[in-house]
């Protein structure tokens, strides 16, 4: 069926908002204005788009440096903007809660032209982008918390919010330097290229983080996949030391405010 | 009149458009302000904020001021957003619920923008069957703000204020009057504000008016060099404007009255300022007309909500 046409035999609203839409995402611009028999205002039709323009590609700007920082803080607010502008054209939202928006926007900038000399830069998008989803959370509503029974009846309750994060650089103290405008401390740690692995997750007091070896970063995954103790120890063997595992999970696990321990209760049959 | 509003109904006093940056200091000293006014899209994906605003609910009247259901949008509006708005409300019990006569979702994009309508009868005939299909889900009647315009379209034969009555007639919802939006439309299409603004008072039924906003806004020179007005909501609201709401609210009678301001946010003091302001217009006009009345429409959605 076509589409109706309204009194003034102009385009349905349908294809009116279709054009609309494609102009004020377009980055050509020829193809950011539309005939002017379109509009009947004081002014061109062309001035109010361009308002319109500026307000959705700003708010969308607005809405990635609010999750991502420390990345406009490297390049300056000027290139961040290119950045964000390309990516809100390439990818514009699906929907109106803008906290969501952004989550592949480290891909995006992962080779974007002119950053050829921070390859640590999509890295760093990835891990604020975890800080930000983790920020947003509520640790006193988060369901679904993964427990582990280990030997003699004691259970480890993990934080529902714990995840995992691989970087390629030391991410975390390369934020803390970019924010903090520590240039020297910055110049030293995009030497450190290398694996680094961490443990996220959300308290009370906001945002936390444990740096972990390899054997325990194994340990955690696979009790995040579910498995169970058995299988979560030779999971984190395969990755270290066999005869260092139970130390290793106690020096760095144990401390860490992502578990709480549960001792089996007195007279209660262990399993 | 709807059920949340019959239960924390918000007074006809002047409020304050509640933004982040001032959560802390809300919960912390629980200053004065007769109601709280916040976006819900910022609440829907950030769990950490949510928990914030139910503590501040517990002490002040909340109204939720949608600005992405696209009430305009020819391709209907958004079933999961209009979802996630249902399950706000259910948990924040607003006493209004309000969005724009605008769009800003097509073919699955959203723009953030409140984006122009062509004030035309298929425009109005769209518009008619997306705000009954909120009010179904929701159940309650929603008030509708008239935008800023930056242009205006060749297919517009209905004037924004008969467009916007009509609307209000025909699906029962209720009108958010942006005395601010009147003035930047108004000027941004050369035209007389206060002609402009008898013209709203002559087309709206007072009774369908049931709150009226408040802004700031900046004024800047296009790069073809036309003057424009930005709705910005970045400034303290001018005296044409506050000559506006004069008139308005002598016409209109006390409406409850927002604050809004959400650029170069300001400390808190300074929107209870700007509110103390609102309030005393309101004091002078508290019995010049009746209050907003919930129409047959309003009633009929309440009861809907209730048998389920």
């Amino acid at each position: 069926m076509p589409a109706p046409i309204n009194t003034l035999n102009g385009p349905s609203l349908a294809v009116l908002q279709s054009r609309m839409a494609a102009a004020l995402l377009a980055a050509d611009r020829e193809a950011q204005d539309l005939p002017e028999d379109l509009f009947a205002g004081a002014h061109p039709g062309s001035v109010g788009l361009r308002v319109h323009r500026n307000t959705v590609l700003g708010a969308l700007s607005n809405a990635l440096r609010s999750s991502f920082k420390a990345v406009e803080l490297l390049v300056g607010e000027a290139f961040f903007d290119r950045m964000a502008v390309a990516y809100a054209r390439a990818r514009p939202p699906e929907a109106p809660q803008l906290d969501d928006y952004g989550a592949d926007f480290p891909s995006s900038i992962d080779g974007f032209p002119g950053t050829e000399a921070l390859p640590y830069l999509a890295e760093l998008a990835r891990f604020e982008w975890q800080l930000d989803e983790l920020g947003r959370q509520h640790a006193g509503r988060l369901a679904g918390a993964r427990s582990l029974l280990i030997a003699g009846g004691v259970r480890l309750h993990f934080a529902a919010s714990l995840r995992l994060h691989h970087a390629n650089y030391p991410v975390d103290r390369l934020r803390e330097a970019i924010l903090a405008e520590d240039v020297e401390a910055l110049a030293i740690l995009v030497q450190q290229a290398g694996s680094y692995r961490y443990a996220l997750w959300r308290a009370e007091a906001g945002v936390k983080l444990a740096p972990l070896g390899a054997a325990v970063a194994g340990f955690l995954e696979a009790v995040l996949l579910g498995q169970e103790a058995e299988q979560a120890i030779n999971a984190a063997a395969a990755l270290g030391e066999a005869q260092e595992i139970a130390g290793l999970l106690a020096k760095e696990i144990l401390p860490a405010g992502f578990v709480r321990i549960e001792a089996a209760s007195p007279g209660k049959k262990t399993e | 009149m709807s059920e949340s509003s019959a239960t924390n109904p918000i007074p006809a006093q002047a409020g304050i458009g509640l933004r982040m940056p001032h959560h802390g200091q809300v919960l912390a000293t629980r200053p004065q302000a007769a109601w709280f006014e916040v976006h819900p899209e910022n609440f829907m994906a950030n769990d950490s904020a949510l928990a914030e605003l139910e503590r501040v609910r517990e002490n002040y009247p909340l109204s939720l001021h949608a600005v992405g259901l696209s009430l305009g949008s020819a391709g209907g509006v958004d079933r999961a957003h209009l979802e996630r708005l249902r399950q706000l409300r259910c948990r924040l019990e607003p006493g209004l619920v309000s969005d724009h006569l605008s769009w800003s979702v097509h073919g699955g994009q959203y723009l953030p923008d409140l984006l122009p309508l062509p004030y035309s009868e298929e425009a109005l005939d769209i518009v008619c069957r997306n705000v009954e299909r909120v009010q179904q889900v929701l159940g309650t009647a929603i008030l509708v703000e008239n935008p800023s315009t930056y242009l205006r379209f060749a297919a517009s034969v209905i004037p924004e204020a008969q467009f916007l009555a009509a609307l209000a007639r025909r699906t029962g919802c209720g009108v958010l009057f942006d005395v601010n939006n009147v003035y930047v439309s108004a000027c941004n299409q050369s035209s007389d504000a206060g002609a402009v603004l008898a013209d709203w008072c002559g087309a709206l039924d007072p009774a369908s008016v049931a709150e009226i906003h408040l802004a700031g806004h900046a004024v800047v020179q296009a790069a073809t060099g036309e003057e424009l007005r930005i709705d910005d909501h970045g400034d303290r609201i001018c005296e044409a404007v506050w000559a506006l709401y004069e008139q308005a609210i002598q016409h209109f009678g006390a409406r409850p009255t927002l604050i809004e301001w959400d650029t170069r946010l300001p400390a808190f003091e300074v929107l209870q300022e700007q509110a103390a302001r609102a309030q005393s217009f309101l004091d002078l006009n508290a019995r010049r007309a009746p209050a907003y009345a919930a129409t047959p429409g309003h009633r009929r959605l309440a009861t809907h909500a209730r048998a389920h």
